[in-house]
């Protein structure tokens, strides 16, 4: 597939960090619709991709592309008024605010923030409380996001990247530091997200990946080593010698 | 912050909504109807006057904390607003041959809103420390040109005999109408910040605040948004800038100076940052310390100095945070 | 402007460039240690002078304050890091806050003891004259204080690059969260390089004081000079303060020659031109901290 045809795609990608190459010529495409995983050990290089797709680092090289248009180097905001919203590994809430007031601030992003009415209105909090529900945070929407519990505020964190209303969606570990029961749910609610969006996915947990994945993307040290349909993956044997050997001796 | 539920809809919380709005409408009428009913009081005109200022500079603390407490901004070059707008409304009213208020308070807006902006568009996308002492390199540059632009301002020996303004007809120059003038100013910019802070726009600048790379990540441009502040922030100051310099009838350097700018940030920490009330409280306390206090003990700004430090140490969310506290486990 | 104009404009441009030197070296290490942008350090040098103008009145020598006085700005410094500033670890803008405190009930106090009007320090015996210089005469004391400038920026290199305490400090200023890990008592590091700063303050005040007098509102020029010293020479090194000094001195001094109505300003544009496009001064090393 083409990179103009696909959702995101990234070119020749590459990142130095003086004189670290943290990325190097990553090249790959996701269709609409689908659910990619980019898996790989530890300074394989997955968070430094998902920055330079957020924008949040600006690439030494290569192109970034978002429904076929080029946004290399474009700034973290406009990509998200582009679609492209993204679940953090370490959480990014606004710790004093309520968890519908988080929701409501990410639900106002559209309209932008020039607006002198009273926040908290009827239609935004209804809004807001559908969205903590889809969750499951429904009956902690008044509690402020730092009295949550850690498997709470990951939930809240995919509410507030689900309420920009997004066409790519990146998950930046979703399940990390989860319980078993709180990855299952997690794991059935990205499951049960529409087709209409594109879910970017980097995680550790196998099973979560091959769960959701329909296509896995392997890195290690900077470069894409593997690319292709959940078996495919887990019969290369580069890949089982590089990384998923390691994951099978935990 | 309670948002309006389903419950608030019922009697009783209604009235517990609408009773701190009806309490600032309450005290800003006996405000400003204070020399006649304190006009037999000992000391009814000494009073008047402290309120006054108390008053002014309750203005220019609100318009700092919309920086500092509402936009998570700490700046130590808000007198370069302040100043501006008062050497504004003076040189206005000399300049342009009109003493009348929307002109010469217009002016003074005006003056420090571009000021505001300039400065703004250089410093906005600093953070921490770098943001204070660039704001207070931008302050210092305001002071430098005050103090030597003498065909101007005046120069070190400052702008004296600065003429009150005129309101349709009505002249405001004896101290009662100034002190009237001072009220409804302050009345209106204190409702301004109220909305302001129960709006979308400031829930923005509170989530920028608390998470501005989180801000980002939702789509908002948040330096334009902090620039909004700061040009929002700085127009505040010049208006309680255009106050003082009718209030005293006289404007300094001083008033662009690092001391003033210091002061603030003192009243809005002291007070409570992020609060309606806060700053003004702040305001009230810091002004009884320089000038009652002041005349009762010759170590007042050491008092000040003091009580500064024992809140910052303790007390970071000043009294009115403070009283919050104390009233949330009383409750329990 | 003649050459001979040039020439003591010129030496006035360094003698108050050292003088701003020995003044910012002290802000520069505390900034450079501790994240601290020490808003009470024009309090610490307005402190020294009247300190010396004390220790000259009650002895009438110079040579004593100028050992005296830093001793207590030192001491100062090590009761104020441990009983306020410790308290506020690691919130910065917090500890800044706090020094704005500690100048002001200084500052205060130094009004309540010795009065409010501006008090002289006579030169000390020996450089109170004025020499010849290309055929005008130019005042001693200036030449001395290049010259305590210099010997001073040598004795300070020496102990910062080849003692023990020179390298924790350097360290400190590199990652103290790392020396505090490898088991150094950095709050007694923080403790001393606080109170080395207040007394090189101090020292400066003393210095100053003959040349320029004592008087209530020093401590904020003195302040924003060595803020702007430091901002555009580099924060946190000493080398930075040396720079920043070397530039800022002469700027100042033929800024006021040529543009006097500007040149104030023109020092701050320069201090927010540096701050804008290199943050960390010329020579600076900064972590991004908050």
């Amino acid at each position: 597939m083409s990179a103009d045809g696909a959702a995101v795609a990234v070119d020749g990608l590459r990142r130095d960090f003086g004189g670290v190459r943290a990325l190097d010529g990553v090249s790959f495409a996701v269709a609409y619709g689908e659910r990619r995983a980019i898996i790989g050990p530890n300074g394989a290089g997955k968070t430094t991709l998902f920055n330079v797709l957020t924008g949040e680092l600006a690439p030494s090289g290569g192109r970034v592309l978002l429904g076929g248009q080029e946004v290399t180097g474009m700034r973290t905001w406009r990509l998200a008024r582009r679609g492209l919203a993204r679940m953090y590994q370490r959480n990014e809430l606004f710790d004093p605010l309520s968890a519908r007031q988080n929701v409501a601030l990410a639900l106002g992003a559209a309209r932008g923030p020039y607006h002198l009415r009273p926040a908290g209105e009827r239609a935004e909090v209804d809004e807001a409380d559908a969205l903590l529900e889809r969750v499951g945070l429904a009956d902690r929407a008044r509690d402020p996001a730092r009295a949550l519990s850690h498997g709470e505020r990951r939930q809240l964190e995919l509410a507030l990247a689900l309420a920009q209303r997004p066409r790519v969606l990146l998950l930046d570990e979703p399940t990390a530091g989860m319980s078993p029961a709180e990855t299952s749910a997690i794991t059935a609610l990205i499951g049960e997200l529409e087709r209409s969006l594109t879910i970017l996915i980097v995680e550790h947990d196998m099973d979560v990946v091959f769960r959701i994945a329909d296509r896995i993307t392997v890195l290690h040290e900077g470069k894409v080593i593997a690319d292709g349909g959940p078996e495919e993956v887990r019969g290369d044997r580069l890949v089982n010698e590089v990384y998923l050997g390691k994951v099978l001796e935990r | 912050m309670t948002r309006p539920t389903k419950a608030s809809l019922s009697r009783g919380p209604r009235v517990r909504r609408w009773a701190p709005p009806f309490a600032g409408a309450a005290a800003l009428v006996a405000l400003f109807t204070f020399p006649d009913w304190s006009a037999s009081m000992e000391g009814s005109r000494y009073a008047s006057t402290i309120l006054r200022d108390m008053l002014v500079f309750a203005v220019y603390a609100l318009s700092l904390d919309v920086l500092i407490g509402r936009a998570g901004m700490p700046s130590l070059g808000h007198a370069a607003f302040f100043g501006g707008g008062a050497y504004a409304a003076a040189i206005a009213a000399e300049r342009l041959g009109t003493d009348e208020l929307a002109v010469t308070l217009g002016a003074a807006v005006v003056v420090a809103a571009a000021l505001a902006l300039v400065i703004g568009a250089l410093t906005v996308r600093a953070a921490g420390i770098f943001f204070l002492m660039l704001t207070l390199a931008f302050a210092q540059m305001a002071f430098a040109i005050a103090f030597q632009w003498t065909d101007l301002t005046g120069g070190s020996n400052g702008f004296a005999g600065v003429r009150r303004p005129v309101l349709l007809g009505l002249d405001l120059s004896p101290p009662d109408s100034i002190y009237r003038l001072v009220v409804v100013v302050f009345g209106i910019v204190a409702l301004v910040v109220w909305w302001i802070a129960r709006s979308e726009y400031g829930r923005a600048l509170v989530g920028v605040r608390e998470n501005e790379r989180r801000m980002r990540a939702l789509g908002y441009d948040t330096t334009r948004l902090k620039l909004s502040a700061f040009v929002l922030a700085g127009s505040l100051a010049g208006v309680a800038g255009a106050l003082s310099a009718w209030s005293f009838r006289f404007v300094s350097p001083n008033d662009v100076g690092l001391g003033t700018s210091v002061t603030g940030f003192v009243m809005v920490l002291i007070g409570g940052a992020g609060t309606l009330l806060g700053p003004i409280l702040g305001a009230g306390l810091v002004l009884y310390i320089e000038r009652v206090l002041s005349s009762a003990i010759p170590y007042s700004q050491t008092v000040l100095g003091i009580v500064f430090i024992v809140f910052v140490l303790a007390a970071r969310q000043g009294l009115v945070g403070v009283a919050v506290q104390v009233w949330t486990r009383v409750r329990r | 402007m003649s050459p001979e104009l040039v020439l003591q404009q010129a030496l006035n441009g360094i003698s108050f460039g050292a003088l701003l030197f020995i003044l910012a070296a002290g802000l520069s290490l505390i900034f450079g240690m501790m994240d601290v942008v020490n808003l009470a350090h024009g309090a610490f040098y307005m402190l020294g002078a009247y300190v010396a103008l004390q220790v000259v009145q009650a002895t009438g020598q110079f040579w004593a304050a100028v050992v005296i006085a830093p001793v207590v700005l030192g001491l100062v410094g090590l009761v104020i890091e441990p009983l306020l500033l410790r308290r506020l670890r690691g919130r910065h803008l917090e500890q800044v806050l706090l020094t704005i405190g500690v100048a002001l009930v200084i500052t205060d106090l130094i009004g309540l003891v010795w009065g409010r009007e501006a008090r002289t320090l006579p030169f000390p015996p020996g450089f109170d004259r004025s020499i010849d210089i290309a055929g005008s005469a130019y005042p001693t004391y200036r030449l001395f204080v290049i010259a305590f400038a210099v010997v001073l920026a040598v004795v300070l290199y020496y102990l910062h690059r080849r003692t023990a305490i020179g390298a924790l400090i350097r360290a400190g200023v590199d990652d103290a969260e790392m020396l505090a890990a490898l088991g150094v008592d950095t709050d007694r590091l923080f403790a001393v390089t606080f109170a080395v700063g207040a007394a090189l303050a101090g020292l400066a005040g003393v210095i100053a004081a003959p040349a320029f007098g004592v008087r209530p509102g020093m401590d904020v020029d003195a302040l924003i000079f060595s803020l702007i010293v430091v901002v555009v020479g580099g924060l946190g090194t000493l080398g930075g303060a040396s720079v920043g000094a070397a530039l800022v001195g002469p700027a100042e001094t033929f800024g006021k020659v040529l543009v006097p109505q500007f040149a104030l300003a023109l020092i701050f544009a320069i201090m927010a031109v540096i701050l804008l496009a290199r943050p960390s001064g010329l020579l600076g090393r900064i972590r991004i901290s908050r």
